[in-house]
């Protein structure tokens, strides 16, 4: 990606290839503001993101599902529990501020 | 939650992943999707197919994560934030909520509607193949093979709605 004057079907076989080895913020830091501004403008290069996307999926979609589903799990348990203690956490400072508004 | 993540995390990662590309990603934002369904399942009443679950589950939970996946990348990068958000959480287009299986089979249709050079160097793509490689293998320049290969993705989409619309 060091050319900086980008045709549009450059910019498209570069997001391509981004998306598919997983690294999409090499391109979107690779872009220039004439390229940023050329994405912007053409209708044909949005079109093609959404075959694009379809083609990922289609060709690489089938490698990224994570063998260890109960790890996973274990991660989203997790998550859940902390936003129930902050959510706890945050009624009890509501009910520790009524107390001292009404003494 | 665990039946419902495990009944439901393949198609939800698979789903992200087109978006994204990178198993990493995919699954920290995975992780905030379920527990946001946790925390609000309101939308998810009366799913009646796979269809219809991952649109509500795209719609109301993924699309807001995925905004903010790269949000912190919108000051270094030229591209504006509603181009940035149209790249990695666009609207649900043409063929987004069909199944795996069935987008192959669509896809594998479209291709065989190709001319041979077109279909050579989508298939060598989705092979894993750099631009390089496919053009030694077409014989071709590399800018012909990024021509080549924007052309044929416009002519798949255009297949691609025609066979939506028939359908």
């Amino acid at each position: 990606m060091s050319n900086t004057h980008r045709e549009i079907q450059e910019l498209l076989a570069d997001y391509a290839g981004a998306l598919r080895d997983g690294c999409l913020p090499t391109f979107l830091k690779s872009l220039t503001r004439e390229e940023a501004k050329r994405i912007s403008e053409s209708p044909d290069f949005w079109e093609a993101t959404e075959v694009v996307r379809l083609m990922n999926s289609a060709g690489f979609g089938d490698n990224v599902v994570t063998p260890d589903v109960g790890l996973f799990i274990s991660r989203v348990d997790a998550a859940i529990a902390s936003r129930s203690k902050k959510a706890k956490a945050s009624t009890r400072e509501h009910s520790r501020s009524q107390v001292n508004l009404h003494p | 939650m665990e039946p419902f993540v495990r009944s439901t995390f393949g198609i939800f990662i698979r789903h992200l992943h087109r978006y994204l590309g990178n198993e990493v990603e995919c699954e920290d934002v995975l992780e905030d999707v379920y527990a946001d369904i946790w925390e609000n399942p309101f939308h998810l009443r009366a799913i009646d197919s796979e269809g219809q679950l991952l649109r509500t589950v795209y719609l109301y939970y993924m699309r807001k994560r995925l905004r903010e996946v790269y949000r912190r990348m919108n000051r270094s990068s030229y591209l504006s934030s509603n181009d940035m958000q149209n790249l990695i959480a666009p609207e649900l287009g043409l063929a987004d909520l069909i199944s795996q299986t069935e987008l192959k089979q669509i896809l594998h249709r479209l291709l065989g509607k190709l001319k041979a050079r077109e279909r050579k160097a989508m298939e060598l793509w989705m092979a894993g193949m750099s631009n390089r490689a496919i053009a030694n293998q077409l014989e071709t320049t590399v800018g012909a093979v990024k021509m080549l290969e924007f052309r044929t993705v416009l002519k798949l989409r255009r297949m691609l709605k025609e066979y939506c619309e028939e359908d």
